[in-house]
């Protein structure tokens, strides 16, 4: 039996900045909820269940943060249960909420979550502490170093330059002027980029992303609810995820099932969600996707694992512009995880910008003529990896 | 050939648990989860690399790291497959379990989930729980809000608790997947020392070592694969957690049981505890199974916890899915021991949270032959 449809009829988020001293995070992540709801035109009454998402609980210091959080998000009482797979856990949050409804357990499901990254002095030093205790424990790697060990990679072997990483940055804060949620935002140039803090070869500090602290939320609900309910919803067509090994090392080499440098687990991930939404020529097919880009370097290797270009072809066609926005494809209109990173709900808020493309919700960052998006999310050490696509029609 | 099973309905092919020890020291968690998953796919005739979906229920803060399931998906055997992982408790993984198989996306998936409790600092965890502005300061932990619970509870008295936990301790030793241990007697337990009152120690069971996997099928997959035979039918399942807040309403009002319950019931077509032949109760606290039947208004004759619950093994954070497969081997005829005789249908309760915050309600029914 085909799974029952699932659409997105609301989402919300807070605006994302470093701190919200005015907040605590139960109260943030009610201010998502709300704004999710009105969007949906729903009451808290009108929610069967929650999915809560929300990564390591070590950057807040609070574990079992949404059991604190449930009476604020008018959860008591009601199925709930928490996702986290890392940086994927947005994403994975999402495909959980999308199996309550698939399944048909539950009509109505709210998907929340917040972060408040620096809380903690240094995010990093929490970062390091995810590696094996005995290998890889004890020397400089957090996700900074981690991911420039394979952006070294994807240089040496397509000859991709910092200046194209660069290139990526400038665009992606340029996008975010017309995000009025995003954290950085800024016109720059790729001078800007090149001459800033040197944070660890390749990156210099805006290849980095910033430490983010707000909420997101989403309201799925099943074909009979997005009729009633919504007039533009986000059918969620296909989703596909796939978890792959902690050890890097084990991804390069003859013998490696996937390419470090490549990201190539998104390629999987990507096949199995356009085999489900009837996606075959991605490029044509799909007009916006919200890729989870904390570095720069992070978005040419999976706009080639979705299938938009070949394998080292995607920083030439950056630099030509072909990913800016309004072009065939646009990359990341809200500036991307490049420009906000709450890791326990960067996956949703891709997810939540995608499916307002969708539902020509997206205001100024509003690409015209889209009937097709598709969000990623990746956690781990590049290791946890989700794809989602967004249709304006439904299967 | 004509289907035999509804195609989106959830079964339980097979489950396999670690052997339970107060404290695993010859391996590594990843080891235990290792051996654990290949044993469950192992006894199935199945192969790793036959999944297209893994489940995992984990807790960061009891394993000891950050994002643990990045060292423990592949062991998991989730390495290139689709892998989830919820992080309330063991048995709320076989709800999000529930939810994948149900939606048709996926036909065939482990569950995986562990606790070595052995090596977490556990009230310091449990600390770290609480919210920092009002009950973290005052050194809320999870001993004193099962106590605090105890007390809130109408009808329950010391003595009653200590009879109780002396049936688990008594059960428990009969049970050959439990730690081996001489039960205490309800005397002994009553004059164990306080840990809250007025819960005491001997109305808890001591936390141990452990891990568990199942292997959880379409009936889909069951049509494609005439071969192969479920243990059980996982008909009903329901969740629910409650308010933060632990006032005397909240503490014995034990709603969030009920809600899961009767979503569980209803999700089987049930109606009562009268259609389930046997209930496994995750006792934390003899106070925990005691409001358990009040609240489901359980008979006195019904066979509940025949295991030992946690008394028997507690991997504190898969206690609750442990109790599951124990219900799983009771509808299969599998419990050794503790079989108790002809099982149709069998529910698993578990709890997670301060003070039974959440609440999971598994049923499980005989597939005829």
């Amino acid at each position: 039996m085909s799974p029952q449809q699932v659409a997105v009829i609301g989402t919300g988020q807070t605006v994302f900045k470093k701190h919200h001293d005015d907040k605590v995070y139960a109260e943030l992540v009610q201010d998502a909820t709300l704004a999710a709801l009105a969007d949906a035109k729903m009451t808290p009454d009108d929610i069967d269940a929650v999915v809560f998402s929300m990564a390591p609980t070590e950057f807040v210091g609070i574990h079992d943060i949404e059991k604190w959080s449930v009476d604020s998000i008018f959860g008591a009482g009601k199925p709930l249960m928490r996702i986290h797979t890392g940086g994927a856990t947005g994403g994975s949050a999402l495909h959980a909420g999308y199996t309550h409804v698939a399944s048909g357990l539950y009509n109505n499901v709210l998907v929340v979550g917040a972060d408040r990254v620096a809380e903690t002095p240094d995010s990093q030093h929490v970062l390091n502490l995810i590696w094996d205790r005995f290998y890889e424990f004890d020397f400089a790697l957090n996700t900074v170093t981690m991911t420039a060990l394979s952006s070294q990679r994807q240089m040496s072997l397509y000859g991709t330059t910092e200046e194209q990483f660069a290139q990526v940055v400038v665009r992606a804060r340029a996008n975010a002027l017309r995000n009025p949620h995003a954290h950085l935002k800024g016109k720059i140039t790729i001078d800007d980029v090149m001459n800033s803090a040197p944070i660890s070869w390749p990156y210099k500090l805006f290849d980095c992303c910033p430490r983010s602290s707000g909420a997101a939320a989403m309201v799925l609900t099943n074909l009979e609810g997005a009729r009633k309910k919504c007039t533009k919803p986000a059918f969620i067509n296909g989703i596909g995820a796939t978890a792959s090994t902690v050890f890097q090392g084990d991804k390069t080499g003859p013998k490696a099932d996937v390419e470090y440098a490549d990201l190539a687990e998104l390629e999987i991930a990507g096949k199995e969600a356009y085999g489900q939404a009837g996606i075959t020529d991605p490029m044509r097919e799909i007009q916006v996707a919200e890729l989870y880009d904390p570095f720069s370097s992070m978005q040419f290797p999976q706009i080639e694992s979705l299938g938009f270009c070949g394998r080292g072809e995607a920083a030439a066609l950056s630099d030509a512009g072909a990913f800016d926005l309004g072009s065939e494809l646009t990359v990341s209109p809200s500036g991307g995880t490049l420009c906000t990173n709450p890791i326990g709900v960067t996956g949703l808020v891709r997810a939540i910008e995608a499916a307002n493309q969708v539902m020509q919700k997206a205001g100024d960052m509003q690409v015209s003529g889209v009937r097709n998006a598709v969000a990623t999310a990746i956690g781990g050490s590049a290791q946890f990896y989700t794809c989602s696509v967004f249709g304006a029609d439904h299967l | 050939m004509v289907p035999v099973f509804k195609e989106n309905d959830a079964y339980i092919l097979g489950v396999t648990l670690h052997e339970a020890r107060d404290r695993v020291t010859d391996k590594r968690l990843e080891e235990m989860v290792y051996d654990t998953a290949k044993k469950a796919l192992d006894a199935v005739g199945l192969n790793r690399r036959d999944l297209d979906h893994v489940t995992i229920a984990a807790c960061d803060e009891l394993d000891g790291r950050s994002i643990s399931s990045m060292l423990l998906a592949a062991p998991s055997g989730a390495y290139l497959k689709d892998e989830i992982k919820a992080t309330d408790s063991g048995l709320t993984g076989l709800c999000l379990e529930a939810t994948r198989i149900r939606s048709g996306r996926f036909h065939l998936g482990l569950l995986v989930s562990w606790n070595k409790s052995s090596i977490a600092p556990f009230e310091d965890v449990m600390r770290m729980r609480c919210e920092p502005f009002y009950t973290r300061p005052i050194g809320l932990n999870m001993s004193i809000t099962d106590g605090l619970f105890a007390g809130a509870m109408r009808g329950a008295d010391e003595a009653k608790a200590s009879q109780v936990a002396a049936s688990y301790g008594q059960a428990a030793a009969r049970n050959p997947r439990g730690v081996a241990r001489t039960p205490a007697g309800a005397d002994a337990i009553a004059a164990s020392p306080y840990v809250s009152t007025p819960l005491r120690e001997g109305h808890r069971p001591p936390v141990t070592d452990g891990a568990i996997a199942m292997v959880v099928v379409s009936g889909k997959w069951l049509n494609d694969n005439p071969g192969k035979t479920p243990m059980a039918r996982l008909s009903g399942i329901g969740w629910s957690l409650e308010s933060y807040q632990l006032g005397a309403e909240r503490l014995s009002s034990m709603s969030g049981l009920k809600t899961a319950y009767s979503n569980a019931m209803a999700d089987a077509g049930l109606s009562g505890a009268a259609d389930l032949d046997v209930i496994e109760i995750e006792a934390q606290t003899a106070y925990h199974d005691i409001a358990t039947r009040e609240a489901l208004a359980i008979p006195a004759d019904q066979i509940v916890s025949p295991s030992g619950g946690p008394f028997a093994q507690n991997p504190y954070f898969c206690a609750g899915l442990v109790s599951a497969a124990e219900a799983v081997l009771q509808v299969a005829g599998k419990a050794g021991p503790v079989q108790a005789g002809q099982v149709k249908t069998a529910a698993a309760i578990g709890f997670h949270g301060f003070a039974h915050q959440g609440t999971v309600a598994a049923i499980f029914q005989e597939v005829p032959a």
